[in-house]
Parts: structure tokens; C-alpha cells; sequence
């Protein structure tokens, strides 16, 4: 046998596979899942859809390599991740909104909702949800729907239900709640967009499925509720899934991975807990779409969900 | 000519893993002699596959050539029993651990990784030698009763045994889970779960009265005896494969294996398989966790490995220890789903040696 060159060779603790994703893969894939709902987005509300969406993304990328400047990081705009911000805030605004309020709320996103917090994964709240609470409390009027949008014979279902009843929603037809004929966020009410990019994300495993079933099934339940209690002032849980942003929050916000809880049942409870507040604030809140609201609420118990675990393997 | 290198080669390099060299550099040695003795109780002593010379000795390895020479006196088991015969077969190389009272002796028969093969291929064709091996363990064990935890699909078995069978889906062949899929408890202190490779070791120390020197291991798709020994690189170039700098050579399978320090170092007995991982291979890097929860929900001890590595990552082993980092038996799951590619396994065997350390400390100042 001839003596064996020298070599160099790996030397590692096991796996020494891995199952291929990456962050970047998962932003990707979360990008593209989000593609079909922005197309609809842009069909309907024109190139002001493009024009939010854009600068949003824009904005919130620069923003995170100004944050990692600042903080003298090595940068990790590559990972996609501020895309995905940008583009999931965008999708909660009005088309109409102007390019200030749509640059702060991004940059207010990336700053306050996930630079703050060190790299990512630290941040215990849904970075695009911290950006519009600010916008939607600092700037009520700008981010009001139906007040920006009366160019369009497009109606808010949400706010009519909010401010005259429910006898006043013009828009009931549940095909075209379902295909995004209404007003609301941009990219948000686009609900066969959104579910077709959210379905590619649980086929794919890049979400897992309990959240958004704890989240719908929440929604339904307490809808489905108040509208037998009273189905002369409460709508019915159909109408409540299919308006505002329960589909996107359910499969692309309440999924967000550092601020929902990791295990089966906490997540099926966290779930739960944001689609029941999501109806609680509809029903007594103050703002129309109460889903943002509910999620934040939710983030902040995350930890306590996270005290819900299973006995260690053998632990006594 | 071929055949014969193939199953002698002519210099192997034995690893040793808390084991104590008895010999000396030049050292004629005899066929099955003692090299070094194990410190740890679980583990056997090592001993030269041939007779020949030593040819270098250090903590980590011990590099033997062949050279013509006797054999050592033939060992008898006859007579001994219960501890005894555990202890003198763990001096003629059978991995076995010691035990009190055993309820269960569960003989695991399944190929945990699904690349490996050596259990099945030993199951096919050394039926006699494991029933040899069956024998002695359980008068080793006196064992209440034995179950040979086999795969559904496996198309092999040993008649006399009550069958277990378990899931083929990784890591369902783990010792730990295949106790538990058999008991019905998990962790028991009353089963004792023994690999087909050692059963097959045991065996061949009672059919041959010899030392281990041979041991089962997968190479590409079928499974062959090696002498224990025979460098890792050897195997991997009659593979047909060519190693570059950079690629791995895996001892083992690849969620659990070991990875080979150089081409020259020797099969041990715990060797299942050997293969190579080539480049561009998964490199862990030194990133911060990302929150996804991926290792959370593939945990199959129902860890939270986010946050145990997070805590070694920092240095803060006790509260580690509070997330029972102990009781992690090591599938490397974590580190193959981490979204971020973080040293999972890294660091917990980090904080565990770091906790075992300290505790060793505490005995020494009470």
C-alpha cells in the first residue's frame, strides 16, 4: 500500500449534514410567498402600491445597514430579512399613504422593532407590527383608510362596520372580500394572495401550521360567538376572516419565529390568544382591524407561554 | 493477494479513548495482546488484531506493524458468571457497561442512521456468533428478559427472541429510544441496551477465545468485517473515493459520527460505518440564534436546545444544567435543522463537560 499524502481534513463535531435551509432560504421563501399577494396589490390599487411597497423595502434595508454602521456590526442585510420587513409593513398600509409616513414606519420597524434588540432573533416583538402601532398612533388621520382613500369605489368594510354598524357594510359578497375587492392594508386584504404564499410556506415547512390554525380557529370561534349572541350587530365569522389582516397575521405575522412561542401547545395558545383578541378589540377596541393590536398583545406573552413544557426525556 | 490485504492490513493505528498504554515504543507484541486498558467502565481494553511491533505510542493512538509472531493463550469464560464474566469480557474488548438489577437486556438491532447498514448485514450473516454473544450477555446480566429491537422492514432475525419492533425514522434507533419503544419507560435504570456490534464482538471473544480484532462496518452499501485498526483512508480509497483537503472522513454515520484527526487513523469498535462528507460540507458558524424554534420541535428528548447552547454560548453552564442539558443524548438533530447553522452539539458538549468538570472539582474539595 503507497503511504497516504497528508491531507487537511475536516475535523467536526457531528451533524456533519444539514438539512439545507438557511436564513436567507426562509427570507426567500417567505419573499416569494408574498409575491402573488403584492401582484393582486398592484392590480387593484395601481402603481401606488408599487410606489409604498418599494420604498418600504428600500428604506428598511438602509435603514438596518445605517442601525449595523452605527453599532459597528458586521452587516447582515445579505440574510433578507429587512426585505421581509419592509414588505410585511408595507402590506398593512393604505395605498394612499404618503412617502414620509411610509419611510419612518419602515425605518421605526427595522430601528425599534428589531435593531434595538441586537441581531436577529432577539427582538421580542414582530418587527412590521412595532413600525405601524407607531404610525397608527402617531399619525391616525394619514393612516386612516377610508379618509385617504375616498378616490376609490372601493370601501373599508372594517371601518363601516366600526363607525355605522353593521347594516352599513356595503361590501358582504364573500367572493370578493375573498379576492381583495375592498379596502384595507395594501397588501393585507388581498386574501387569495395571501393565503396561496401562506400555504406555499406551511407545505414547504418554513411555518409551522399551528399558529395560523390557533389563530383562525380563535378568530372563528369568538366571531362565531358574538354573532349568535346577536347576528343583527355582529357579523358573521366568515366576514371577520376575510377582512382587515386575520389571513396575512395569521400566516405571515403571528408566525414570525423570535417573537411567538416554539413549542406545539404554547403556539397553539399564543395562536388562540391573538385571534380572540383580534375579535375582542373589532368588537369593543377603538380601531377597526384589531389584528396588529392582537399580536403584539400576544408577543408580550409569549414568554409566559413558553413556561408550558413537557418533562425533559427521562428527567424525574 | 488483494483479499489478503483487504483483510489484514499491514500496519493499523488503534485510537485510544481514556485508555492507558501498557507498551512501549518497539515493542514486539503477540496476536490479542493487551495494548492499553480502559479507564472507563463502559469501555474494553484494546488489543493487537495481529503480532507485530509497536511503532508509536502516545494518549491518542497506539501504531502497530505486522510482523510474524505467536498468539496468545486461548481465554476460557467457562465458570464465570454475573460480574465476572462482564469484566473479563470487557478485558478481551467488548464494550459492555456494568449493571445492577436488569429487568430488560434489549439487544438493538436497528441501524439508527439511515446511510448505515452494518447491524442488518450482521443480522444476515453471523447469526451463529450472535447467539454466542446472546448467551454470554445474559449470563453476564441475568436479565429478567431479552428483546431484540428490530426494524419493521428487517428482513432478518434471530427466531428464539422476543421481537421489539421499532420505527425506522431517525431517532427512533437511538439506544435511548429504543429502550423506551421496548419498556415503555424512559430511561429505566433496569434495561440495559447492548449494540448488535458489540453482541457480535461478544461472540466472536466466546467462538474464537480470542480478543476483538474485527468489527462490522458499512462501506458504501453492504457491510464487511475490517480488522479493528485498519486506517480509515485505506477503506475510503478501495471505495474508489478520493479525499481532498477540506472533506471529512465520517466514522460513523453522518448525525452521529466521529470525524477521522487524519487518513491514517485506525477503525475502532464502535465504527459503523465509514464514509466520506466532501465539500462543500455544512460548516457551522458562529452566529446568534434566530428564534425559529426548528430545534425546539425536532427535539426527541424535549429539550430546548436554543437555549441550552445559548447559555454555553455565554459561559453560564449551571443554568445550562437547569434546562437539563444533561439528559441530551447527543442525535445531532439540532445542529442538522439550525436555521442559522450554529455549532448546536458544539456547545452542549461544551457546557456538559464544562458541568462534569466542575462537579469533579466539588468532589475533590469535599
Amino acid at each position: 500500500m503507497k503511504p497516504l499524502n497528508p491531507l487537511a481534513l475536516t475535523v467536526s463535531v457531528p451533524p456533519h449534514q444539514h438539512c439545507g435551509t438557511s436564513i436567507q432560504g426562509r427570507m426567500i421563501a417567505i419573499l416569494l410567498a408574498m409575491i402573488p399577494a403584492a401582484a393582486m396589490a398592484v392590480n387593484t390599487f395601481g402603481v401606488d402600491a408599487l410606489r409604498v411597497m418599494a420604498l418600504c423595502m428600500g428604506v428598511a434595508v438602509l435603514t438596518e445597514a445605517a442601525c449595523d454602521r452605527i453599532m459597528e456590526r458586521a452587516s447582515d442585510v445579505g440574510n433578507m430579512h429587512a426585505f421581509v420587513v419592509g414588505l410585511s409593513f408595507a402590506f398593512l398600509l393604505p395605498p394612499s399613504a404618503p412617502w414620509w409616513l411610509a419611510a419612518f414606519g419602515s425605518a421605526a420597524s427595522i430601528a425599534i422593532g428589531k435593531m434595538i434588540f441586537g441581531p436577529l432573533g432577539g427582538s421580542p416583538f414582530c418587527a412590521p407590527l412595532v413600525g405601524w402601532a407607531i404610525c397608527r398612533v402617531s399619525w391616525p388621520s394619514a393612516m386612516d383608510l377610508d379618509a385617504t382613500m375616498l378616490t376609490m369605489d372601493l370601501t373599508y368594510p372594517l371601518g363601516q362596520l366600526k363607525a355605522f354598524g353593521l347594516n352599513a357594510v356595503q361590501i358582504t359578497n364573500t367572493k370578493s372580500l375573498f379576492f381583495g375587492h375592498q379596502l384595507g392594508g395594501l397588501g393585507a386584504v388581498q386574501i387569495a394572495g395571501v393565503l396561496a404564499g401562506g400555504l406555499f410556506l406551511v407545505v414547504r415547512k418554513h411555518v409551522s401550521s399551528i399558529i395560523p390554525v390557533g389563530f383562525l380557529a380563535g378568530v372563528t370561534v369568538t366571531a362565531w360567538l358574538f354573532h349568535m349572541f346577536d347576528p343583527t350587530t355582529y357579523p358573521p365569522a366568515m366576514f371577520h376572516l376575510l377582512t382587515g389582516s386575520v389571513m396575512f397575521g395569521a400566516l405571515f405575522l403571528a408566525t414570525d419565529g423570535p417573537s411567538s412561542p416554539n413549542r406545539q401547545i404554547p403556539m397553539l395558545l399564543f395562536g388562540l390568544m391573538a385571534g380572540i383578541m383580534t375579535i375582542i378589540i373589532r368588537v369593543y377596541g377603538a380601531y377597526p382591524d384589531g389584528v396588529p393590536f392582537a399580536i403584539l398583545v400576544a408577543n408580550l406573552f409569549t414568554p409566559a407561554f413558553e413556561r408550558i413544557r413537557p418533562r425533559p426525556f427521562g428527567a424525574r | 493477494m488483494n483479499n489478503l490485504m483487504k483483510n489484514s492490513p499491514p500496519q493499523v493505528e488503534l485510537a485510544l479513548v481514556r485508555h492507558c498504554a501498557l507498551v512501549t515504543c518497539g515493542q514486539q507484541v503477540r496476536c490479542g495482546e493487551t495494548l492499553a486498558t480502559s479507564n472507563s467502565p463502559e469501555r474494553g481494553d484494546i488489543h493487537a488484531p495481529f503480532p507485530g511491533k509497536v511503532l508509536h505510542v502516545d494518549s491518542y493512538r497506539i501504531r502497530l506493524s505486522r510482523e510474524k509472531g505467536e498468539t496468545v493463550p486461548l481465554a476460557s469464560l467457562d465458570g464465570l458468571s454475573g460480574p465476572e464474566i462482564r469484566s473479563r469480557l470487557a478485558e478481551l474488548g467488548a464494550d459492555l457497561a456494568p449493571a445492577g438489577e436488569v429487568d430488560a437486556l434489549i439487544i438493538n438491532a436497528v441501524d439508527a442512521e439511515p446511510s448505515v447498514c452494518s447491524r442488518k448485514q450482521l443480522l444476515a450473516d453471523h447469526a451463529e456468533t450472535l447467539r454466542a454473544g446472546i448467551k454470554a450477555l445474559v449470563r453476564a446480566y441475568c436479565p429478567g428478559s431479552v428483546v431484540l429491537a428490530l426494524r419493521q422492514d428487517s428482513p432478518n432475525t434471530l427466531d428464539e427472541l422476543e421481537i421489539s419492533y421499532v420505527g425506522g425514522h431517525y431517532p427512533a434507533g437511538l439506544d435511548p429510544m429504543v429502550a423506551k419503544a421496548v419498556t415503555g419507560v424512559e430511561a429505566s435504570p433496569y434495561a440495559v441496551v447492548v449494540g448488535l456490534e458489540t453482541v457480535h464482538h461478544t461472540g466472536m471473544i466466546v467462538e474464537t477465545g480470542l480478543p476483538v480484532s474485527r468489527t462490522m462496518v458499512t462501506l458504501g452499501d453492504t457491510g464487511r468485517l475490517v480488522s479493528l485498526g485498519t486506517p480509515v483512508g485505506a477503506l475510503v480509497e478501495e471505495q474508489g473515493e478520493t479525499v481532498r483537503d477540506g472533506d471529512r472522513i465520517v466514522l460513523g454515520g453522518v448525525l452521529q459520527g466521529m470525524t477521522a484527526a487524519s487518513p491514517g487513523q485506525g477503525v475502532d469498535r464502535s465504527t459503523t460505518a465509514v464514509t466520506v462528507v466532501k465539500n462543500p460540507a455544512p460548516v457551522a458558524e458562529d452566529t446568534a440564534c434566530v428564534g425559529c424554534g426548528e430545534c425546539v420541535r425536532h427535539c426527541p428528548a424535549r429539550l430546548d436546545p436554543a437555549m441550552i447552547t445559548s447559555y454555553a454560548e455565554f459561559g453560564d453552564y449551571e443554568k445550562a444544567a437547569a434546562e437539563h442539558v444533561d439528559v441530551c443524548f447527543e442525535c445531532g438533530l439540532c445542529g442538522y435543522y439550525c436555521l442559522a447553522h450554529r455549532p448546536m452539539l458544539q456547545y452542549i458538549r461544551l457546557a456538559k463537560s464544562e458541568l462534569a468538570k466542575a462537579r469533579s472539582l466539588e468532589e475533590v474539595a469535599s
